[in-house]
């Protein structure tokens, strides 16, 4: 079957909820401020926006590095466990075994329909802070930056998808009702670098760091807030890094998805 | 409609031991499932417990048969249909869907078959009737003009248009709308086979025969393969050509409705309602009359009423009827109604598992 009419059928899925459900939508472009709030105001707990400027050694706009690791971090994050999260939500209202006699895999399918609402609400966060980048930095300065930070969060995804496929099948298997991994979150993005720059986390942070994903979505997100011009060598780099863990971590993946799977399947979890 | 291309080799399967036919659509060979569950001792220890859901399920359905698994809640039905639907694995065991291996071939059999298995939910419930069926069938393959013409087609077949509710919410929809919409689902690819699992739990009695007056048409004028599963004596009477008894993971009986009621030649069945004094608990009142019986019978309550059948011999019956009526007086119950029928699926279904009702 036609991988695309797959995907399409997410989109449609998208369309019509929120043709529907006018208060979700409406939430759902509130929801990026209200993450931008929370993770200035985490930023802030770390010093003063003059104390943050020294530490991270250049002369930096703070509202503009949280902006960029917010879309860089909520986007990425949303893939790996908005995924879950909508399996866990099929199984509620009933809709999950239907889903599931689709005739791809189990692991494509749900990946597949969930990406168009992964790129929708991408969608809404980059629209809604476009303004607020083009008063900051100006047209094109803004519009500079916001293709760096559309290229971060598209790559970024990508080496998330496996584990969120692994987390989908690990939840069924485990016939969960709650997204009982969601308290990562917040570690995940301090050891990202969400928060404050990966490399003036501790030692032992900086290499949970380097193993995540989502620290070269941010580090690429962000390089644009700050640093005037980014190093083409240094995009390159961080592109490199996302590609290489996209093949490295959906392969890995692949094989326990597949174990999960089964395991799912023969426990009735369905 | 969509049109699926399969083929399969009914010679290479009956040479692998299958005793195919190309009549065969749906094979189930002793399949066997055992679920683990945990019961918790103390805070940390558990102890885990096995459940045998199915110990060898063995039959088959014919293309064009309306095929019923009858039993009661907890008899391996469910478990049966999830595995014909490649939802569940089994731990033992082989089941065919026109020849494909539900387990190896899943996503072939998911091709050909269109599956319900429950009618109060299984749907978005802020989308219309149209666009959940719009989505499922994108999900299961079809696109474009394909896709709209299959929507609206099963949308008139199941009535929906006719009532005025396709484009309607879900949520507005009453759980008639709601077993429609399901079948719609299941007919959405227009699969060679239908597995459905209780069409009628819960409906209103027009609603229920529409339903069955509609997957009678669909096997036998459009020549699909429909497997039903209810624990509705009446509706399995009346909608299957052969019904397979299934009890505590068991095939028990299997074959022409009529054929089955011809096991009980010479029988009868006696029913007999009653109402208990309000003091006198219903069930230990069930448990004594069924306790002096001694033959296969099926009691509950119902209503605040006992009712309570019998089956046995035409000889035994004036004797059992006086017996079972005297304990009931002595209880000080009211007797509503007693009567002897020929005996009906329900009947069979009491003879081969004496069970205590459904």
């Amino acid at each position: 079957m036609a991988l695309r009419t797959l995907f399409k059928s997410g989109v449609v899925l998208d369309i019509y909820f929120f043709k529907n459900n006018r208060s979700a939508f409406l939430f759902t472009l509130i929801w990026p401020y209200l993450t931008l709030t929370l993770i200035i105001g985490m930023g802030y707990l770390f010093g003063s926006a003059e104390s943050f400027k020294q530490n991270v050694g250049v002369s930096v706009d703070p509202l503009m590095y949280f902006i960029a690791s917010t879309l860089a971090t909520m986007v990425s994050l949303d893939v790996m466990w908005g995924i879950g999260g909508s399996v866990l939500e099929h199984r509620w209202i009933g809709t999950l075994p239907y889903i599931l006699l689709s005739p791809n895999r189990t692991s494509i399918t749900l990946v597949l329909t969930y990406i168009p609402r992964y790129l929708l609400n991408a969608g809404i966060q980059l629209a809604e802070f476009a303004p607020l980048i083009f008063v900051v930095e100006g047209f094109y300065g803004g519009l500079f930056r916001l293709s760096i930070v559309i290229l971060a969060i598209t790559l970024g995804m990508l080496p998330l998808l496996g584990f969120s496929a692994l987390f989908t099948s690990f939840l069924l298997s485990i016939k969960e009702e709650s997204n009982v991994l969601g308290w990562l979150n917040p570690l995940i993005l301090l050891f990202s670098g969400a928060f404050y720059p990966a490399y003036l986390l501790p030692r032992w942070a900086r290499i949970i760091s380097k193993a995540l994903p989502s620290t070269y979505t941010i580090e690429l997100a962000r390089l644009s807030a700050i640093i005037g011009s980014p190093e083409l060598r240094k995009i390159t780099l961080l592109i490199g890094a996302l590609v290489a863990m996209s093949v490295i971590y959906n392969s890995a993946s692949g094989l326990l998805i597949q174990a999960g799977e089964r395991k799912a399947m023969r426990k009735g979890a369905i | 409609m969509l049109k699926l291309d399969v083929k399969y080799d009914v010679l290479e399967l009956r040479n692998r031991g299958y005793s195919m036919s190309e009549e065969d659509s749906i094979i189930a060979r002793n399949l066997r499932k055992i679920y683990s569950t945990y019961l918790r001792k103390g805070l940390i220890k558990r102890e885990r417990q096995e459940v045998h859901a199915l110990k060898g399920v063995s039959f088959s359905v014919k293309r064009g048969e309306v095929f019923g698994l009858l039993g009661p809640n907890g008899a391996g039905k469910t478990t049966t249909v999830k595995i014909l639907s490649t939802l569940l694995l089994p731990d033992g065991g082989e089941a065919r869907i026109l020849g494909f291996d539900v387990v190896k071939d899943a996503s072939k059999v998911r091709k050909l078959i269109g599956v319900s298995l429950t009618v109060e939910k299984g749907f978005f419930w802020k989308l219309t009737g149209r666009e959940n069926l719009t989505y499922f069938g994108m999900l299961y393959g079809l696109d474009g003009q394909e896709l709209r013409a299959s929507v609206q087609q099963c949308l008139e077949l199941v009535g929906l248009t006719s009532l005025g509710v396709a484009d309607k919410l879900y949520e507005e929809y009453s759980l008639g709308m709601k077993a429609r919409l399901s079948i719609a689902r299941a007919l959405i690819t227009d699969p060679e086979v239908l597995i459905l699992d209780e069409p009628t739990l819960g409906l209103d009695p027009p609603s229920a025969r529409t339903l069955r007056e509609l997957l009678v048409e669909l096997a036998h004028k459009k020549g699909k393969t429909v497997l039903v599963t209810t624990h509705n004596m009446f509706e399995a009477e009346i909608l299957c050509d052969r019904v397979a008894i299934i009890n505590e993971g068991k095939i028990v009986a299997l074959d022409e409705v009529e054929k089955l009621k011809r096991r009980l030649a010479g029988k009868v069945s006696l029913e007999i309602i009653a109402a208990p004094p309000a003091k006198v608990p219903v069930t230990s009142l069930i448990e004594t009359v069924r306790s002096l019986i001694g033959a296969p019978s099926k009691a509950f309550p119902e209503n605040g009423l006992v009712r309570l059948k019998v089956v046995q011999p035409l000889e035994r019956v004036e004797e059992t009827t006086s017996r079972v009526l005297d304990i009931l007086h002595r209880k000080g119950c009211k007797i509503r109604r007693v009567e002897v029928k020929e005996p009906n699926l329900e009947d069979v279904f009491i003879h081969l598992t004496g069970r205590k009702g459904f």
